[in-house]
């Protein structure tokens, strides 16, 4: 439809004309919005994003089941410390020799590294590989590689049984015995600026950084098994957190992980489980952070609503112009609904563009979490946006077309 | 005479505001007649419902009592279908001009014509032209004198054919040679375009531009 007056160009559009008549009232509705859907698309992603990047990790590993103490229900997933005897890993060898190809200990521990919190695996030399997508390094070598400094604490300990062994922090750092030694992952190397033969302290002792592993293995921190075990378990050698069980190929692993169950009486589970144990025990953290972004949209929204609502009361004689020229209730609802949805569409806008810069900042001032934005969230976003535009601007949209226009128009 | 020779006719129109002992009864059993094609000016002291009547004869506001008989056909008393009325047939000016703030004068006529559902044609342009005002078209109400405000007003008031124009003290806020120069307009447009014009005003020199003048006392017209 052409305009009144063709030259002038512009077709007349009241809600536009509204909201660039308050801009700083409209730009803070907007902002308001922006916030409030750059909350929910990023937080979300933050959650969803660090728990598929954990459970990735764990899918990497080169096994099909993992073995649990029992009792310990989904709990087991997060567990850590001594708390599995490393005797059912003989156990498994010799009695499953058939389906099981390989059986790796690993001894979970957390440590502080790169000022956040990391579940290193204490992990053989030998098995190193299994964890680490064939153990290709990008940097330097593995920890103790021929296992000497395990052989010499084997020995040391076996030397007079009873009696507690208590090498100072010296003795385990001797050189030649390769003192105490760990590979971290190219990421937390990068987020801690890390480099090769840096000494950190870990869980109060020195290490030294031997070998730097491509980002995607499965932990971000490796210990050898043996002084984790030794340092974190008293001095004790005989026990770790898990093992992972490789299979023979073929082999079904919830049948094997049955067999093995049936022999040991510990907890077998498929790693194929994980990512869903994970979330069991886990997902009321999404619970929580759908609720707070829940909260922070609904602000938004009672903010826009109070705005419209402030716009109606002020524009009274205005809406009984437009009801003196005879406007119907749905013109003036469509007058303030648009004016609302143009608000919510600008800040779900905004925020999805405030969303991607947010992850910028995020992975750059903090390189170990790990954001995705899904179109999913950003749909749920602008659903959200659309749902919470109209529902805010129903209340102020129905008082416009209460508006008494005798009463308005005729104040002097 | 007929009823056809009528735009206008209301009988017995009763108006109260509000309840009990702030009662106030502002029309007490009215009787307007206004013929096709009339200039007509109401006038009467500040505060006897001249206004009051405007709104009612303009199905603005309901009456309590009464029958208002618009073009022909009796004004049923629902909103809806006072409104519909209001839409096709009525033209109000007020006092205070009520334009739009935020339009231009284009926008002000044509958001006019699209509540009515009409497209802007011809007439709106050579209604600016005129009233002497195509050069505001596309100012903002603040951006003009108040003498075009009003004939911005009178464009919008005239622009969709209505088939009576609703005048309320139209002048109130008018230096004499802006109100001079509108009454030439409406007595140029009654004449014209045969508009029918009820004219609130007391200002008795107004009055005497019209063709016919009534006076309001104790919420009845006193001839
Ligand atoms: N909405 C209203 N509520 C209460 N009283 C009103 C209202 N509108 C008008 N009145 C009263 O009705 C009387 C007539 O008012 P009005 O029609 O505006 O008079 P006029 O236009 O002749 O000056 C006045 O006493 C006024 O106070
Ligand atoms: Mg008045």
């Amino acid at each position: 439809m052409p305009g009144l007056f063709r030259e002038y160009g512009k077709m007349v559009y009241l809600p536009l004309a509204n909201i660039l008549q308050h801009k700083l009232r409209s730009a803070l509705s907007v902002f308001g919005i922006a916030i409030g859907i750059c909350m929910l698309v990023t937080l979300s992603g933050l959650s969803r994003g660090s728990f598929n990047e954990v459970a990735d990790r764990w899918e990497s590993v080169d096994a099909d089941l993992i073995v649990y103490p029992r009792g310990l229900g989904d709990g087991a997933i997060t567990s850590s410390g001594a708390i599995l005897s490393d005797r059912y890993a003989g156990m498994i060898r010799a009695e499953h020799a058939k389906i099981v190809q390989r059986v790796v200990p690993v001894f979970l521990y957390p440590v502080r590294l790169g000022g956040q919190d990391q579940l290193a695996s204490g992990v053989d030399p030998a098995d190193f590989d299994a964890l680490t997508a064939g153990g290709r390094l990008a940097e330097g070598r593995l920890f103790d590689p021929h296992g000497k400094f395990a052989a010499w604490l084997e020995n040391e300990l076996s030397k007079d049984s009873g009696k507690i062994f208590d090498p100072s922090q010296e003795q385990l750092a001797k050189p030649g015995r390769s003192g105490l030694e760990l590979v971290i992952d190219s990421r937390l190397a990068r987020a801690g600026k890390y480099r090769l033969n840096d000494t950190v302290t870990v869980a109060g002792h020195k290490w030294k950084i031997v070998g730097i592993v491509p980002t995607g293995a499965m932990s971000r921190v490796f210990l050898p098994r043996r002084a984790a075990q030794f340092l974190f378990d008293d001095g004790n050698i005989a026990r770790s957190t898990l093992l992972f069980v490789k299979l023979r190929d073929g082999v079904a692993p919830s049948d094997a992980a049955a067999d093995i169950k049936a022999t040991i009486r510990q907890e077998v589970v498929p790693l194929e489980h994980y990512r869903q144990m994970l979330m069991s025990k886990i997902g009321v953290m999404f619970t929580y952070v759908d609720i707070v972004n829940a909260i922070a949209l609904v602000i938004a929204f009672l903010f826009i609503m109070t705005t419209l609502y402030m716009t109606v009361l002020q524009r009274t004689r205005e809406i009984a112009i437009l009801r003196s020229c005879g406007a119907s209730n749905e013109f003036i609802l469509r007058q303030v609904l648009q004016e609302s949805a143009i608000l919510a569409a600008l800040g779900a806008a905004g925020g999805v563009g405030m969303s991607f810069a947010a992850t910028w900042a995020i992975e750059t001032f903090k390189p170990l979490l790990t954001v995705t934005i899904t179109w999913e969230w950003i749909a749920i976003a602008l659903g959200a946006a659309a749902t919470g535009s109209i529902l805010s601007g129903l209340y102020p949209a129905w008082r416009a077309t209460r508006v008494d226009m005798a009463e308005a128009l005729s104040l002097e | 005479m007929t009823g056809d020779d009528y735009i206008l006719q209301a009988d017995r129109l009763h108006k109260s505001f509000g309840r009990r002992a702030a009662r106030v009864h502002v029309l007490r059993g009215l009787d307007l007649s206004v013929r096709r094609g009339e200039f007509l000016a109401v006038m009467g002291p500040s505060g006897c419902g001249k206004s009051t009547l405007l709104h009612v004869i303009g199905l603005m506001t309901p009456c309590d009592a009464g029958r208002i008989v618009m073009n022909g056909s009796p004004v049923a008393p629902s909103e809806n279908a006072r409104n519909a009325i209001r839409r096709t047939q009525i033209g109000f000016i007020f006092q205070r001009f009520n334009l739009l703030g935020v339009l231009s004068a284009a926008h002000n006529v044509e958001v006019s014509l699209k509540v009515r559902g009409l497209r802007a044609d011809g007439r709106a342009r050579e209604l600016f032209e005129a009233m002497g005002i195509s050069h505001v078209m596309h100012r903002r109400p603040g951006q003009m004198s108040i003498g075009e405000q009003q004939r911005v007003a009178v464009v919008r008031a005239l622009a969709h054919r209505p088939a009576i124009v609703l005048a309320d003290e139209p002048t109130g806020n008018l230096d004499s040679d802006n109100a001079d120069a509108l009454l030439d307009l409406f007595r140029k447009i009654n004449l014209r375009e045969n508009q029918t014009i009820v004219m609130i005003t007391h200002s008795a020199e107004a009055a005497g531009r019209a063709d016919r003048v009534v006076h309001m006392k104790d919420g009845r017209i006193i001839d």
